[in-house]
């Protein structure tokens, strides 16, 4: 789709508005180009002694008033307009950002991004509410205007006009260029701004390897060359804007000569020649305005070209429908765990304080799908990123429902790519990831995600307050569950004692918090929902032995009944599973359980034996 | 993320902020002067045009002298040429000022956030910094571009159209003026108003960008515990408040323009009425009426503009100060004037003396901590989650500066050291792995530079492990790394952080569970292969596998702010104390 269709196509649900203000801009125009009339009856008037002064200055008093009500209107809605079409194009933005998979956010810089975000936007603002009253009202002026003019003199008129056909070309030429060179402008000003959040997001980096005056070097040469750019701009558009008013000067001056003239010879009244002025000065403004008006224009769609190109990157959107099938076929399916709502329900009628700074909670949340349950299998799964080998090779594994089976493998094996998949933040091919005997691509997105407990690699916390992380999957969970899953996440008492409790707002990224405190939250997070189901992808690494022991012990009453895969590189944790599938370089090399693993001797042995060598001689 | 800081609107010209702004343009304070010099020429002229109308009506039209007429034309003419030239260089050195200027406060913003320390990044959202660097800049610019510089031509023209006007007729002149005490005080109100809802849209948009920006670095979590619906209600609440105080602010600026251009036609009005009476009784020549019409137009339309002038001085205005206000934010921490470059002679030893440290007022993480690391030491800390191991760390390179007490590196207290040279000395493997975009070979060189040779490159890669990790990329040290390094595996990441600071080649090596998210294969080579690299270097490794730990020189246990015991594996555990029920946690449920 053009641009230019796209952004026809947000204007039109307020086609009324714009209609509206499209009729008192007409309408302003018409009082405005009944003021130099009047002045020309006077005038003329004046000439032939006398006439009725009062009377033209009561009808230009009233046209005046009625001129500045019908501009207010106009303004009021189409500027409005504009605001609703800035409004509608940033909530499309969001929702379709909120479909995009990672391996979007992969491939996009946050900084450019946030650029077309904010810069993109309002460019598109300024074509939609000041720039489409200036086309309108530019528009209307010069018909009006014209008409006018003609009115009173044809011949003058044209004459006035000579230099337009001039004026069409520079404009045409001044927009292409101010257009190519704005992209440029705008270009540069998403790299400075990636720039500019990657160093800040990284100045611990920075820090530690003191490497500021390289940081510098590079911010100042983007910097240099946001300025080049810059400059090539004001340079076009310091040569070309004043160039219309240089026009409009001419079209003046014709007048001033061949309307003097005409005066002089008795062709035209003095009044229409000072009307005809008066119109003329009219047309200076959008004609100045013009090269403002098509530039704007141009940096409009521009905007919405590069804001185009993120609409039109293909999301994530299931299919309703399915999803309404599922509500009735299938039945109360997730066996024991379905009771678990109910009862938390039950003791979970006090709504403490936690609650209370969550915000408004929402009225009774639609009628949810059950959630899954089942086992979990992996069958012939293979599977590689875009431009690298492949992560995973012919993996088959299941992890029956209720049980739990741990991954273990070397870094890089392709154990966080199974969570991925699992969870559909990388689509799997079909026919090989199963939950409860179903595809997982059949799944609604939504349905499945809710049904999981996922605990992703790296713990990303909002800078919210803890109870509004931990309560993040569901804000309507009363506190006792809340308070329950930190317990089991092993957090308990360890939030009290942060300076606000509860309320403590952590910093960006969660960065305020010890390392194994925001995994701990995560953890505590994916807990919350209560989920059939558990995936936990290595998140004991950065909390100590103590801890790690004291939640696996919370844990493992907790995920009784649940089905729980774990990835780990902790063997302890593993010698505990019902199952253990070793991964390598993306492939299965074996599985079994603990026991068995150690007799057969492979790696799970090996690795096995290298903790156990240490421990053996740090015994001696 | 909210933006907390006060949103105040201040005045629109504040001598002090202008002097300072003033004093920015130094550099290219000869373009600013000349621009400045042309703003009354164009004035000038712009009010010669009516006037030679004038004249053209009064002696050559109604006199009927058509040479006079052309004579007059031609120097119209030239007239126009004149004022585009001026126009053309007016705005080309304005927007070369402005542009300049702009660079250059972005460099010294840059510059200056460069210089500052861990505390103020934990106060400043990146959001609102980059609103700084950017947004608040290019709205200075408008100074430039639209307004202060247009406002001195403004005022000039005012006054000069006052002059003539009286010249003209005095008495015709105080009718036009009669109206501007009326426009001046509703001009007031609005101006007022329009201010106050101004002050709303900058809050709103700011806070709108906040939440942007967190969520599209977090979109997988939202993802993940399908909240996209709710997060979806909160932005479309922001986005509607944006849009209603954005309505709100339209709202009295239309008033404003529309208040003046109708009070305009108003006066034209006026001025037919007593001026064309004026005429009859011949006290008005009919020239004088149409440039008294004409100087009236060009009269009421530089007071509009000035209103929307003054919006955008504002706005400038407030952007200034915080710029300014972010260039006087004092970095923490200063390299002292002429820093200790070395330590004492020797493998550089670490010391702790009663330190003290707290992140936020009086919340202790380090309580009166002391201990010594010697020179060529190798020292593996402990202790559980939350109590400060990092911290010891961070304090070690001075990212923090401690509340009380002192931190020794090399014999010399940390404050007493040029801050480069301290962290030259002292590299960190931080717990939170940071790649930046670009190339593998380009994150292994930021620390080195480009003096790194290849061999080094590879021997660090080879230390680290990482060298399967390169060579399992498709394009090896060449491959892009994309944000935060999120196409590589975590562990792969923390490979690649360790064989970085191996290249950086510092005496005192700090890991900070640098390999938490590897096997316990590679961390076992990695172990052997640091072993070579450690000797004669001082190392503090934290870790939480104690396998990790166990063939340090001493071991230290953290406990409540504090190094509680201290020693090799088998004597903590003969102790019985903290360190050997850690030890029990963890291997107590395995038997061999
Ligand atoms: N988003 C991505 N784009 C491209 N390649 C990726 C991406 N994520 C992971 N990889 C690659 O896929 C392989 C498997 O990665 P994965 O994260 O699954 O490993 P892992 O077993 O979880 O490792 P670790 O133990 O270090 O966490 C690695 O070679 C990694 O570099
Ligand atoms: N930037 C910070 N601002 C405020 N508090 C912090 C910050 N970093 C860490 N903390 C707090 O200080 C304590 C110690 O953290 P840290 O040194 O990271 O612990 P660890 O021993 O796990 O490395 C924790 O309670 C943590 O929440
Ligand atoms: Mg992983
Ligand atoms: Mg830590």
């Amino acid at each position: 789709m053009s641009p230019a269709r796209r952004v026809l196509g947000y204007l039109r649900p307020y086609t009324a508005r714009y209609g509206a203000g499209v009729g008192c801009l007409a309408l302003a125009t018409g009082f405005s180009l009944g003021i130099p009339w009047q002045v020309k009856e006077a005038i003329d008037g004046l000439r032939g002694g006398g006439g009725a002064l009062a009377f033209h200055a009561g009808v230009i008093a009233v046209l005046a008033a009625l001129h500045a009500v019908a501009r207010l209107a106009s303004r009021f809605t189409m500027l409005g307009a504009g605001q609703w079409v800035e409004h509608d194009v940033r909530h499309d933005l969001y929702a379709h950002l909120e479909t995009l998979s990672p391996a979007f956010y992969l491939t996009h810089r946050t900084g450019d991004l946030m650029s077309r975000a904010a810069n993109d936007v309002q460019a598109l603002r300024a074509l939609a509410g000041f720039g489409a009253v200036m086309l309108a009202s530019t528009t209307f002026t010069f018909a009006g205007t014209l008409a006018a003019m003609w009115a009173i003199d044809p011949r003058l008129t044209l004459w006035a006009l000579a230099p337009s056909p001039l004026l069409v070309l520079l404009a045409r030429r001044f927009n292409h260029q101010v257009a190519v060179e704005s992209t440029a402008v705008q270009e540069q000003l998403g790299a400075l701004s990636a720039r500019v959040q990657e160093n800040l997001t990284g100045m611990p980096v920075v820090r530690a390897y003191t490497m500021e005056a390289r940081e510098i070097d590079a911010f100042g040469r983007l910097n240099g060359d946001y300025l080049a750019r810059s400059l090539r701009l004001a340079r076009t558009q310091a040569a070309f804007s004043p160039m219309m008013g240089l026009i409009s000067g001419l079209g003046g001056l014709i007048v001033l000569w061949v309307g003097g003239m005409g005066v002089l010879d008795g062709r035209l009244t003095l009044g229409a020649f000072v009307a005809f002025t008066a119109y003329l000065a009219h047309l200076a403004w959008p004609t100045i305005a013009l090269g403002w008006t098509l530039g704007n224009l141009k940096r409009g769609l521009a905007a919405m070209t590069r804001i185009a190109e993120i609409l039109d990157t293909p999301g994530h959107v299931d299919e309703p429908t399915e999803e309404r099938q599922e509500a009735h076929t299938v039945a109360t399916g997730w066996g024991s765990t379905g009771a678990i709502p109910e009862t938390v329900a039950a003791d979970g009628e006090s709504t403490g304080a936690i609650n209370q700074d969550r915000g408004p909670r929402h009225g009774a949340p639609n009628p949810q799908p059950p959630l899954l349950n089942g086992p979990i299998e992996f069958r012939r799964l293979s599977f590689g990123y875009d431009g690298r080998g492949r992560a995973l090779d012919d993996v088959s594994f299941t992890v029956p429902e209720g049980a739990t089976v741990v991954v273990v493998g070397p870094t890089g094996s392709g154990k966080s790519t199974l969570g991925a998949l699992l969870s559909r933040l990388y689509e799997p091919p079909p026919g090989t990831v199963f939950i409860g005997g179903r595809d997982v691509r059949e799944l609604p997105r939504e349905r499945l995600r809710r049904s999981m407990g996922y605990v992703p690699q790296e713990a990303f916390l909002f800078s919210r307050s803890i109870s509004d992380n931990v309560a993040l999957g569901d804000e309507t969970a009363p506190e006792a569950r809340l308070r329950a899953s930190a317990e089991t996440a092993g957090l308990g008492s360890e939030i009290e004692r942060f300076p606000e409790g509860w309320a403590t707002v952590v910093g960006e990224r969660g960065l305020t918090l010890s390392g194994g405190q925001r995994q701990r939250v995560a953890l505590a997070r994916s807990l919350v929902p209560e989920p059939a189901i558990l995936v936990l992808d290595d998140v004991f690494s950065a909390v100590d032995a103590g801890k790690e022991a004291e939640i696996l012990r919370s844990l493992r009453a907790a995920v009784a009944g649940r089905t729980t895969l774990v990835m780990t590189h902790r063997l302890r944790v593993a010698q505990e599973a019902d199952r253990i599938v070793v991964l390598d370089e993306g492939r299965v090399v074996e599985q079994g359980t603990h026991a068995a693993l150690l007799a057969s001797g492979g790696l799970y042995a090996r690795l096995w034996r290298i903790q156990q060598i240490e421990q053996e001689l740090a015994d001696d | 993320m909210t933006e907390t800081d006060p949103e105040l609107l201040g005045k629109a010209y504040d001598s002090r902020l202008m002097r300072r702004l003033w004093g920015v343009t130094r550099p290219h304070r000869r373009l600013v002067l000349f621009s400045m010099l042309l703003f009354p020429a164009v004035a000038a002229l712009e009010l010669l045009q009516p006037w030679l109308t004038k004249i053209a009506i009064d002696r050559y039209i109604l006199t009927g002298d058509w040479p006079g007429l052309s004579r007059i034309a031609a120097a119209y003419l030239a007239c126009l040429l004149v004022l585009y030239g001026l126009r053309v260089a007016i705005s080309y050195l304005t927007q070369v000022a402005g542009q300049q200027v702009m660079h250059d406060l972005r460099a010294a913003l840059f510059a200056h956030l460069q210089r500052q320390g861990a505390a103020f990044f934990d106060r400043s959202p990146v959001g609102r910094l980059m609103t700084r660097v950017l947004s608040d800049v290019e709205a200075i610019n408008e100074l430039f571009a639209s307004g202060a510089m247009a406002v001195v031509g403004d005022v000039l023209t005012l006054g000069g159209i006052v002059v003539l006007m009286l010249v003209l007729n005095w008495e015709l002149a105080m009718v036009t003026f009669a109206l501007v005490p009326v426009l001046a005080a509703g001009a007031a109100y609005f101006r007022l108003k329009a201010r106050e809802s101004y002050r709303g849209v900058r809050t709103r948009l700011a806070r709108l960008n906040g939440f942007l920006q967190e969520s599209l670095q977090g979109m997988a979590v939202i993802q993940l515990v399908a909240r996209e619906r709710r997060e979806a209600e909160l932005f479309a609440g922001l986005n509607g408040d944006l849009r209603r105080a954005q309505f709100r602010s339209t709202f009295f600026d239309s008033m404003l323009y529309a208040g003046v251009e109708g009070m305009g036609s108003a006066v034209v009005a006026l001025l037919l009425w007593y001026g064309g009476g004026q005429v009859l009784t011949g006290a008005l020549t009919f020239g004088g009426l149409v440039a008294f019409l004409e100087y009236t137009g060009r009269f009421f339309l530089p007071i509009r503009d000035l209103g929307a002038k003054y919006t955008v001085m504002q706005a400038a205005t407030v952007s200034a100060e915080r710029v300014f206000g972010l260039l006087d934010a004092e970095p923490g921490i200063i390299s002292p004037a002429g820093g200790a470059v070395a330590g004492l002679p020797g493998a550089a030893a670490v010391e702790f003396r009663n330190v003290w440290f707290a992140y936020e007022g009086e919340d202790w993480v380090l309580r009166d901590c002391s201990f010594m690391v010697a020179g060529g030491e190798r020292v593996a800390l402990v202790g559980p989650t939350g109590e400060g191991k990092s911290t010891i760390v961070r304090l070690m390179t001075r990212a923090y500066d401690v509340s009380r007490g002192q931190v020794l590196v090399g014999g010399r207290d940390v404050r007493e050291w040029d801050l480069g040279a301290l962290r030259r000395q002292v590299g960190v493997v931080p717990q939170e792995v940071f790649l930046f975009t670009g190339t593998v070979e380009d994150n292994l060189r930021v620390g080195a530079g480009a003096a790194a040779q290849n061999e080094e490159i590879e021997r660090a890669l080879r230390t680290s492990r990482a060298d399967r990790v390169v060579a399992s990329l498709p394009n090896g040290l060449r491959q892009e790394i994309r944000e935060r390094g999120h196409n590589l595996s975590q562990g792969q990441r923390q490979l690649l952080a360790i064989a970085r600071a191996l290249l950086y080649n510092p005496s005192v090596l700090a890991l900070d569970e640098a390999t938490s998210s590897v096997d316990p294969e590679s961390e076992a080579l990695i172990r052997a292969g640091l072993e070579e690299l450690l000797r004669g270097r001082t190392s503090v490794v934290i870790a939480h596998r104690l396998s990790t730990i166990q063939t340090a020189d001493r071991i230290f246990v953290l406990h409540r702010g504090q190094v509680r015991e201290s020693g090799r594996h088998a004597e903590l555990l003969a102790q019985g104390g903290l360190y050997s029920r850690l030890y029990e946690l963890q291997f107590g449920g395995i038997g061999p």
